[in-house]
């Protein structure tokens, strides 16, 4: 997916490609502006309009729904692929109840009665944990984790096979944010949903999911089940995000930055993209395009992977 | 809410007083009176130009004259007019304004509609055709010297091609032997008008409230029974070909305002909508599965709508002082022409009775404003 700008495309995701099975939960985990959020609104096409999808598939269910058109897509959108918004402060019409606003996606889709679309929101509310009585009360009325739960409830109202979550918790403080995330697990197990979750944090991703996608400019460089991407990590990159997360079991250390900043992508790198940062980057790095290392299901693309040290 | 219009009200008539003292003072700061007019007149002795001064009071001190004023307005007593006399202010006032009101504010909302429609489309569709020609061709009209682009339109529609009376509010010739007076004939036609609007508007808001298939259908078809009710009305009542020669009249100056002024409300809206558009929840709309109108009216649009919405009203509000030059040039006998020809003539009462009249509207029309948004915008909460 490329971004047109006047200084040329930005290839804000390229050459990407990943699967998640029914009931299972992807983390795609990097820092900001390394494609995580282009993924999430090419997933259901709802891109700017200077975005453009240029080659590829996107399969749900069997269909490839990029050569789809806009009328054939709405049918897929939040039936069958659902999302929960990075903004979700925002992503509630202010002027409208919130009740009313999952009611309208319940018309819509599953064309329920007035009275069964009350009756399955009384049902989405208790299945996220919020009280009937602001069913018909305006967002603003909202406390900033309600309106999560609030986003969450309409996210499940059709019962989608897929829901995507773009940094669904990034605004909450951490209490609000560790019971959204585990009732999101509940949610998930009880309905059998599969899920990606998009967001910056490791600690999160770590607890949400059960493979992990680790992007940096575009691509994803390493991916694999989350305990062997985060217990043995091949990339330097993912080492270096996790060398800068602290842990809060583990033993006091200095939580090691990492200098720079994700590159330009109207201009990625030669070779391996993440070179310029990385401190183990040799010739071929900066001029071949890096191999991929496989260890079972667990791969990386790089030149220089340490030593395996799985048992 | 109650506390808040007590409040409201106190300031109102506040600023009302602030605003009476400043008209009564700058309109008694030009020099002469009522008098003056009469100064060269061979007929007119100066006995009676004293007489007329004081039967008029001009010669009071200003501080005097002042105080009269003051107790008068807010006792609802607006004084004699000096160039209708013995006509009252309240009465000549009351014979303008609902003429100025009809034209103006049919007008308003007629350039609303368009231009938040057009407003809406252009904003969706960026860089079509659509685009060019209306903002090319409202910006133009927007920008145009009224006074040149009215009589062009009178030259055209009324002069060459003859479709419209050449200004005037009635044809003198047809109403010379009518059964009734024109001001209540007019005050029948805006009765009609208002009932029309009602039934209109609760017909909009049944359909949006219930989300009924074919609404436009419905409320189309009902607009248009419901004209058609009135004008059987009229024309059962025998006084339709009166009521038609009035409306006639007020096609062309109507046509002349919307032309020249629904570019505002276009280019607010589609600011407004394009600000609007880059919103989170305009995206969760789209990511929802909402057909593209749906995304557009119900959710783009009736978010973009409240800024302009405060435009709208505050140009209903200078609706009362109607356009002085378009009055002028459409001999159009409202609140402008009144405005002008009572400043001529020194007809005090009547020029500062005009004023109040209008910094009224404006400050009612403020707080209907205020309490519109309520209505529009549930976060706001007096």
């Amino acid at each position: 997916m490329h971004y047109m700008t006047r200084a040329g495309a930005v290839r804000a995701v390229d050459g990407v490609t990943f699967s998640v099975e029914r009931g299972q939960s992807l983390g795609l985990v990097g820092e900001s502006g390394c494609g995580k959020s282009s993924i999430a609104i090419s997933l259901l096409k709802i891109l700017p309009d200077s975005a453009r999808i240029l080659s590829g598939s996107i399969l749900l269910e069997g269909v490839d729904i990029l050569p789809l058109s806009e009328d054939e897509m709405r049918e897929y959108r939040w039936k069958r692929i659902s999302m929960v918004f990075q903004a979700a402060m925002n992503s509630l019409d202010p002027v409208y109840r919130v009740g009313d606003q999952i009611i309208e996606a319940l018309e819509l889709h599953v064309g329920s009665a007035p009275s069964e679309a009350v009756e399955r929101v009384r049902e989405l509310y208790d299945l996220v944990g919020l009280n009937h009585s602001f069913i018909p009360r305006y967002p603003h009325e909202y406390s900033g984790g309600m309106k999560q739960r609030a986003i969450i409830a309409m996210a499940l109202a059709c019962e989608p096979a897929i829901i995507v979550a773009d940094e669904p918790t990034t605004a909450l403080d951490v209490i609000v944010q560790d019971r959204i995330l585990r009732e999101m697990r509940k949610v998930r197990d009880a309905l059998d949903m599969s899920m990606i979750y998009i967001s910056h944090d490791m600690a999160v991703i770590a607890e949400v999911s059960d493979v992990v996608g680790v992007m940096y400019a575009g691509r994803i460089v390493e991916f694999g089940e989350t305990k062997d991407v985060f217990e043995n990590p091949i990339h330097p990159y993912t080492r270096a995000l996790m060398s800068a997360f602290p842990s809060v079991t583990g033993e006091k250390r200095e939580l090691a930055t990492l200098p720079g900043e994700p590159p330009n992508l109207l201009a990625p790198p030669s070779g391996c993209r993440f070179h310029p940062r990385c401190p183990y980057a040799t010739e071929e790095c900066r001029s071949q395009p890096p191999p991929t290392v496989r260890r079972g299901v667990h791969w990386a693309d790089c030149w220089n992977p340490p030593e395996d040290q799985s048992p | 809410m109650a506390h808040y219009l007590v409040k409201r009200s106190a300031q109102i008539l506040l600023t009302l007083f602030v605003f009476l003292s400043l008209v009564f003072f700058i309109v008694n700061a030009q020099p002469g009176d009522v008098s003056s007019f009469y100064a060269l007149n061979p007929d007119i002795p100066p006995e009676t130009r004293e007489r007329m001064q004081d039967l008029f009071g001009v010669n009071d001190p200003l501080w005097k004259q002042y105080l009269v004023h003051v107790r008068n307005t807010f006792t609802g007593n607006f004084g004699v007019s000096f160039s209708h006399y013995p006509r009252t202010v309240a009465d000549i006032i009351r014979e303008r304004l609902p003429r100025t009101l009809a034209l103006f504010l049919t007008a308003s909302v007629i350039s609303f509609y368009l231009g938040f429609a057009l407003g809406k489309i252009i904003a969706w569709r960026r860089g079509g055709w659509t685009e060019y020609t209306s903002t090319i061709g409202g910006v133009t009209l927007y920008t145009v010297f009224t006074p040149w682009f009215g009589l062009m339109m009178i030259w055209l529609f009324a002069f060459r091609a003859g479709w419209f009376p050449i200004g005037k509010f009635l044809d003198p010739v047809l109403w010379r032997d009518a059964p009734t007076d024109a001001n209540a004939i007019f005050n029948r036609m805006i009765l009609s008008a208002i009932v029309v609007s009602i039934a209109v508007f609760a017909l909009f808001a049944v359909t949006a409230k219930r989300r009924m298939a074919h609404s436009r259908l419905i409320r189309i078809g009902g607009l248009a029974l419901s004209a058609l009710a009135v004008a059987a009305a009229w024309f059962a009542t025998g006084t339709g070909y009166l009521a038609w020669d009035i409306l006639k009249h007020m096609i062309l100056p109507v046509a002349t305002l919307t032309l020249i002024s629904f570019a505002g409300t276009m280019l607010l809206t589609r600011n407004s909508m394009l600000e609007t558009m880059r919103e989170d929840y305009v995206m969760a709309a789209r990511a929802k599965g909402l057909p593209e109108k749906d995304v557009r009216d119900r959710h783009v649009a009736r978010n973009a709508l409240l800024p302009i919405v405060t435009s709208f009203v505050f140009s209903l509000a200078f609706a009362v002082d109607g356009g002085v030059i378009i009055e002028q040039i459409f001999s159009w006998p409202g609140m402008g022409q009144t405005l002008v020809s009572a400043a001529l003539t020194e007809d005090l009462p009547l020029a500062v009775g005009a004023f109040v009249f209008v910094g009224v509207f404006v400050l009612i029309a403020h707080l209907a404003a205020d309490i519109l948004y309520v209505y529009l915008d549930p976060r706001i909460r007096y």
